[in-house]
């Protein structure tokens, strides 16, 4: 008998367990009253009700592919509008062959519509990296790499800072959950003026959002020495040589001067130590040598 | 007497059962199949993004996994073999899944109300939108930069004579 109720009770936990302790719901009967008018206090209240229940639904939902895409097309956008972008042909092809051999080694080897790099036309020493896979460089930082493998170094950081998607996580959660709640409205989906128009504005909160952490404020300690870490392992995987962030890093800082990539990219004596250390210093190969020949070669 | 402790008889023929079902499924499928969900997805000839491409695989398709080597997935797509990088299964990532017995089946079917919300948001109307406000902003140079490509036998014979890794 101990046995029986033993048995039942293991087959009742068992199947229990089974289903995912599904309790299936009964179905609750609903007035079949017609709603009477609403004034428009009540009214109110019920849509905010309902904007409040389909916050909760949609909280989350994190930023698309897609979405980030056209965040950083208006971030370069915005960038490109401060400095032109370079036309020398062949600096721009060196630096994209350059950005796709690490982005391709990366974590996020692929993004929605791939990586591109950009020179822009300025002696100011920075690089920006804007969601969804456009990198930007300037002039001036290149010409502070004195190899091909330190310039791989930069960009490899610059790759890491959009597979962590440090610039659209600088979005603020509330206007995001604005946006959610404004896209799904019914007037939305067919793109009346007033909420087409309130998205365009909650869009560019977005990108005033993303373009403080890029150009004023610049990343967090943690986002910028995690972008350092990963690019370190993106250059041992890509066949660079991982001690050149340390040589860029270090002679930027010792350069100092406070000037806009120290805004962008905090830059530290501690930061240079980490990466020292996470970098064995390594004879140049022959092949390092041959890429700084190819790197001389081309005129920025 | 019987010993109490013991499960015996029926009771253990359906603990054996109950046990089968789970290690069942728990264990990978004969055929493994995989959805692709990112778009622009290619099919390489090897495991390394500069090998030759074999077609892109639209998202939604389902490929039927052959082998895998570190971050590619060999598999068979209409009738042709390739590698597809991980990335093109963001869901897929971490193994082996739970089978659906274990946790209930899926966790939550997408009702349509999530999959129209889904589509909306930073949109290209949205972007025409900025633009039109915004019309200082270089989008000009953007789409310049976009265009610019360096062709798979570019990058193939860049990455040789920098004695880099494919």
């Amino acid at each position: 008998m101990r046995l029986k109720i033993g048995g039942i009770f293991l087959l009742v936990v068992t199947v229990l367990f089974l289903t995912g302790f599904k309790i299936p719901s009964l179905p609750v009967p609903t007035p079949s009253v017609p709603t009477p008018p609403m004034p428009g206090e009540a009214r109110k209240a019920v849509d905010i009700g309902a904007k409040t229940g389909q916050k909760a639904l949609v909280a989350a939902r994190g930023i698309s592919e897609s979405e980030e895409y056209y965040i950083g097309r208006a971030v370069a956008a915005r960038l490109l509008a401060r400095n032109p972008l370079s036309q020398n042909q062949e600096a721009t092809l060196y630096v994209n062959e350059v950005g796709q051999a690490v982005a391709q080694k990366s974590s996020m080897p692929r993004t929605y519509r791939g990586y591109h790099f950009g020179i822009l036309e300025t002696s100011e020493p920075n690089a920006y990296a804007c969601p969804g896979g456009i990198i930007l460089i300037t002039r001036g930082l290149i010409k502070e790499c004195q190899n091909e493998d330190e310039l791989a170094a930069v960009l490899a950081h610059e790759v890491a800072h959009v597979a962590h998607k440090d610039g659209v996580n600088s979005i603020n959660k509330a206007r995001w959950t604005e946006v959610l709640t404004t896209a799904g409205t019914e007037a939305a989906r067919q793109y009346g003026g007033g909420v087409a128009g309130s998205l365009v504005n909650l869009f560019e909160g977005a990108i005033d959002d993303v373009f403080k952490t890029l150009v004023v404020n610049g990343y967090s300690r943690g986002a910028e020495e995690s972008a350092d870490r990963e690019a370190v392992t993106t250059l041992t995987r890509a066949g660079y040589n991982p001690a050149a962030l340390a040589a860029i890093l270090s002679r930027l800082n010792s350069r100092g001067g406070g000037g806009g990539i120290f805004r962008s990219h905090p830059l530290t004596s501690q930061r240079v130590d980490v990466v020292k250390m996470l970098v064995r210093q390594t004879a140049s190969s022959p092949q390092e040598q041959a890429r700084a020949k190819r790197f001389q070669e081309v005129r920025f | 007497m019987k010993r109490p402790g013991y499960v015996s008889g029926p009771g253990l023929w359906v603990l054996l059962f109950l046990v089968m079902v789970l290690l069942a499924g728990l264990s990978p499928g004969q055929a493994e199949t995989l959805k692709v969900e990112r778009p622009n997805t290619q099919l390489y000839g090897s495991p390394n993004f500069g090998s030759s491409t074999l077609g892109t695989v639209p998202p939604g398709a389902e490929v039927a996994v052959i082998s895998r080597s570190g971050d590619w997935v060999q598999v068979n797509y209409g009738g042709k073999t390739g590698w597809l990088h991980k990335t093109a299964f963001p869901q897929a990532a971490g193994g082996v899944k739970l089978p659906g017995l274990l946790t209930g089946g899926p966790v939550r079917e997408s009702k349509s109300d999530e999959v129209a919300l889904a589509g909306k948001g930073f949109t290209p109307e949205v972007e025409a939108g900025f633009r039109q406000k915004n019309p200082g902003l270089n989008y000009a140079q953007v789409d310049q930069l976009e265009r610019f490509q360096v062709s798979p036998a570019q990058l193939a014979a860049f990455l040789r004579e920098g004695g880099l890794t494919p």
